[in-house]
């Protein structure tokens, strides 16, 4: 009876560790006992082939030949204030608020000729990057190339480029406004602009949240009208921080905003007084953000502009 | 390199753990998310351990080298721990065996004759002379032994020992008379957990009954939290006060010892291991181990573990003037046995192995077993208990009704007498302690015999007086349940079941802790 119960309680225990240690099968560690390992840096997709002259080309076909038609032909598009850009020597980053997908085309086909073709775009790696075909399709498109928005490494591309004469198109906000609204602008920009010492040239984009928000693959019917502003380069001062500067490029497309819905100069006077009308949007409910968002644009009939 | 202790969160990837469990082992299997902590790996020992003593002895802190402290015509007289330290007893040669021999030889160079070596064991029983010899070595025993210069303490003899006076709080320091009045006290001590050294060695080691229970009661070791942090411990305050007082009249040479956590080595090697990482070997080891045990019979079993000896490698030895020297020590045990824990949990559990301090080369009586793990195990903290207040305590352990009448003869009264009257430690210090210290048979026995002093059993008491002011409910998985109820504590088949009993106060799904020990580790709750 002893031998028989010693043996039911060898064979348990046996049972016991067969299972518990997985016998035959591959080991397991607990997971809050498996060694920490730093996870590895995600290799970066090479960007560098979509600025080789050949692409350079295909790529102005694209926007030019099929995009900049298909663009107008969907939504009216106002630029104004580009005659800023000859006060540019040399490569700047060019800073716009950022409502809509319609925003990289807006400037790339509003840009003249040859700033178009020396201009990469800075894109966010989690959403432009996900995927070979994304990646691929948004790079020969728009000479996008990845940028971390998440933390991380800073990336050495932007400031590569602008060392290699390229300008750069930098959408501060990091991501789309949810509901047409500025929203905070980060440093990145500033960070570079100050780094490089290059100018950055702001932009304002009205009417893109309108045209074409979050969520919409393709713009509304009726050929909105979305305007496109440049405004005067600004060049951070000798010994100026990133921190310091970053304000006066958030305030320089503000008031470019603010000169869409007045006048140039009634816009200059707010800004020396120091009451330009913020462009973050009431503190409202989002409803009523998003309706003052998506009035539409008064078109040049309907309100004469002596100064625009 | 050593890996540092950590908690494990129980997932579904962890196989069944090792829980002691008196003399044998378990393999449990606890619920989700029961954290486990792991002692530290043990540290990579000193070099040359020879090279390392004759360093400390030479370099000591704040005190001169120990050459010259020794001079022809002196009194030297050496003490060291006795045998309830290290746990379990380590492989020859003893540390303390080499430590003395080389103050010997350092006394011998110098021409002092008159010294003699006494095993400070307060009022824990005498050792016998093979136990002795293990300690100091075959010829420190040969030199001194056969001259009655290598003995043990004795506390009741009252015309060998020295009141040396009160400290501010009244409290008595009365110590070996031979120790009070040498030139030198050189003290031979092994760290093996934080609680041990410093004041604590000669101020209680050579203490008696009449200092001793200044600090050994119930008021004190509630208040000691946890006696594993003498900053924080009512009993350490005690000592350091009576300390002061010692050292006033006793130039005292402190030598501290301490032990990485290299414990079972052979076929028990997978006992420090983490389970996960368990080899073919190790597995089959644990099976064989577990199966044999539970094969052999009694005496056998107990005669397996009772000659365990442990590996132990030395981490550091440091050597100069009490305080200095234990600061190193308990820096040294941290480093050794500190794990950080993350809060406190609904319920702790402990797994009581087969040896206490006070039952080598005997047997763990049900009060030692409670000592062991709601005195020691529970107060392997640092901070607060690993417990919350009013939290459930589970422990393993068969808790046998059996005691050693050579070595615990008062326990047996206590048991039968003092825990049927009352279970609570004031209450039976109030009641039956004077009772107990004073009785002429058990110190007959204490001093000729080999039976712990009368009074024991209450220190045992006391001990685990802590963790009962602390602790909502108490429950033994798989032990005897009606020595465990003469405790006041309940008893419980398995773990399920225990965790069912406590969830009146803890709720049905607490949270665990599991202090996955021995190997040593002080829980360090944040």
């Amino acid at each position: 009876m002893t031998l028989v119960r010693f043996t039911q309680e060898t064979v348990r225990d046996v049972k016991t560790v067969a299972r518990g240690w997985r016998w035959g099968r591959r080991p397991q560690v607990p997971r809050s006992a498996e060694p920490y390992v730093i996870p590895r840096e995600k290799a970066l997709f090479p960007t560098a082939w979509a600025r080789t002259p050949a692409a350079v080309a295909a790529r102005e076909v694209l926007l030019q030949g099929a995009l900049n038609s298909v663009m107008r032909y969907e939504i009216s598009p106002a630029v104004s204030g580009l005659d800023a850009l000859g006060k540019v020597d040399g490569p700047c980053l060019i800073v716009a608020n950022h409502s809509s997908h319609l925003d990289t085309p807006l400037l790339l086909c509003t840009l003249p000729g040859p700033w178009r073709r020396r201009t990469a775009v800075a894109a966010a790696a989690d959403y432009f990057f996900d995927t070979w075909w994304r990646a691929t399709a948004s790079a020969v498109m728009f000479n996008t190339f990845p940028i971390e928005r998440r933390g991380g490494n800073l990336s050495s591309t932007p400031g590569d480029l602008l060392a290699d004469g390229w300008n750069v198109v930098v959408f501060p906000e990091g991501t789309r406004s949810p509901d047409g609204w500025m929203e905070r602008f980060r440093m990145g920009a500033a960070y570079l602009a100050v780094e490089h010492q290059v100018p950055v040239v702001p932009v304002g984009i009205k009417g893109s949240f309108a045209a074409m928000p979050r969520g919409r693959g393709w713009p509304v019917p009726g050929r909105p009208k979305v305007a496109v502003r440049y405004g005067e380069p600004l060049r951070p001062a000798d010994g100026e921080s990133a921190r310091d500067f970053a304000p006066k490029v958030s305030a320089a497309v503000a008031a470019l905003l603010d000169e869409e819905s007045s006048t140039w100069w009634e816009a200059r006077k707010r800004v020396a007084a120091g009451a330009s009308p913020s462009q973050s949007g009431p503190d409202a409910a989002r409803w009523r953000r998003v309706w003052a968002q998506t009035e539409p644009i008064q078109t040049a009939a309907a309100k004469r502009q002596a100064w625009k | 390199m050593s890996r540092p202790g950590f908690v494990l969160e129980v997932d579904d990837r962890t196989p069944p753990l090792i829980v002691h469990n008196g003399e044998g082992f378990l393999l449990e299997r606890f619920p989700l998310g029961t954290r486990v902590v792991y002692p530290p790996e043990a540290l990579p020992p000193v070099r040359d351990v020879d090279e390392a003593i004759d360093s400390a002895l030479r370099n000591p802190v704040e005190s001169e080298p120990l050459p010259e402290l020794l001079r022809a015509g002196m009194r030297l007289t050496i003490a060291f721990d006795d045998i309830s330290i290290p746990l379990p007893p380590m492989k020859k040669p003893d540390i303390r065996q080499r430590i003395i021999e080389a103050v010997l030889t350092m006394a011998a160079d110098a021409g002092v004759d008159d010294v003699e070596l006494i095993s400070a064991n307060a009022l824990h029983r005498r050792l016998t002379p093979n136990e002795l010899r293990d300690i100091v070595g075959e010829r420190v025993f040969r030199s001194f032994f056969p001259d009655g210069k290598l003995y043990n303490f004795d506390a009741e003899d009252a015309a060998n020992l020295t009141h040396l006076g009160q400290t501010k709080h009244g409290e008595d320091v009365e110590i070996s008379k031979r120790a009070a009045e040498s030139d030198l006290l050189v003290y031979v001590n092994v760290n093996l957990v934080a609680m041990d050294g410093g004041h604590k060695s000669t101020s209680i080691g050579l203490a008696s009954y009449k200092s001793l229970k200044h600090h050994h009661n119930s008021h004190t070791m509630i208040h000691s939290r946890s006696f594993m942090d003498h900053k924080k411990s009512e009993l350490h305050h005690s000592a350091w006060r009576m300390g002061a007082i010692l050292t006033q009249h006793v130039k005292v040479f402190q030598i501290e010892t301490t032990l990485n956590n290299d414990i079972f080595g052979g076929p028990l090697q997978f006992l420090q291991k983490r389970e996960w990482e368990w080899s073919i070997k190790d597995q089959a080891s644990m099976l064989g181990a577990k199966r044999g045990l539970s094969a052999a019979p009694d005496k056998l079993r107990h005669r397996i573990f009772t000659d365990v000896r442990a590996n132990y490698g030395l981490t550091g030895v440091t050597a100069g003037a009490i305080e200095p020297v234990h600061e190193r020590t308990v820096a040294m045990v941290h480093k050794q046995q500190l794990v950080e824990v993350q809060g406190q949990a609904d319920v702790g559990i402990l797994g009581v192995p087969y040896l206490g301090p006070y039952n080598v080369n005997s047997v763990m009586n049900p009060i030692l077993a409670a000592c062991a793990g709601l005195g020691y195990y529970f107060n392997s903290y640092r901070g607060q208990p690993i417990v919350r207040k009013d939290g459930a305590m589970i422990l393993y352990h068969p808790v046998p009704y059996q005691f050693s009448q050579l070595h615990h003869p008062s326990y047996v009264d206590f048991f039968e007498e003092v825990l049927a009257e009352s279970t609570d430690p004031a209450t039976i210090e109030q009641k039956f302690e004077k009772q107990y210290a004073e009785d002429p048979w058990y110190i007959h026995l204490y001093r000729t015999s080999y039976a712990y002093h009368g009074v024991h059993p209450f220190y045992m008491w006391y001990w685990i007086s802590h963790a009962l002011d602390h602790c909502g409910d108490i429950v033994w998985v798989g032990a005897e349940r009606k020595t465990v109820e003469r405790m006041g504590f309940r008893s419980a088949s398995t773990l399920s079941d225990a965790l069912e009993m406590v969830s009146h106060s803890v709720g049905r799904s607490p949270s665990i802790t599991y202090l996955h020990n021995p190997p040593h580790l002080i829980a360090d709750v944040r």
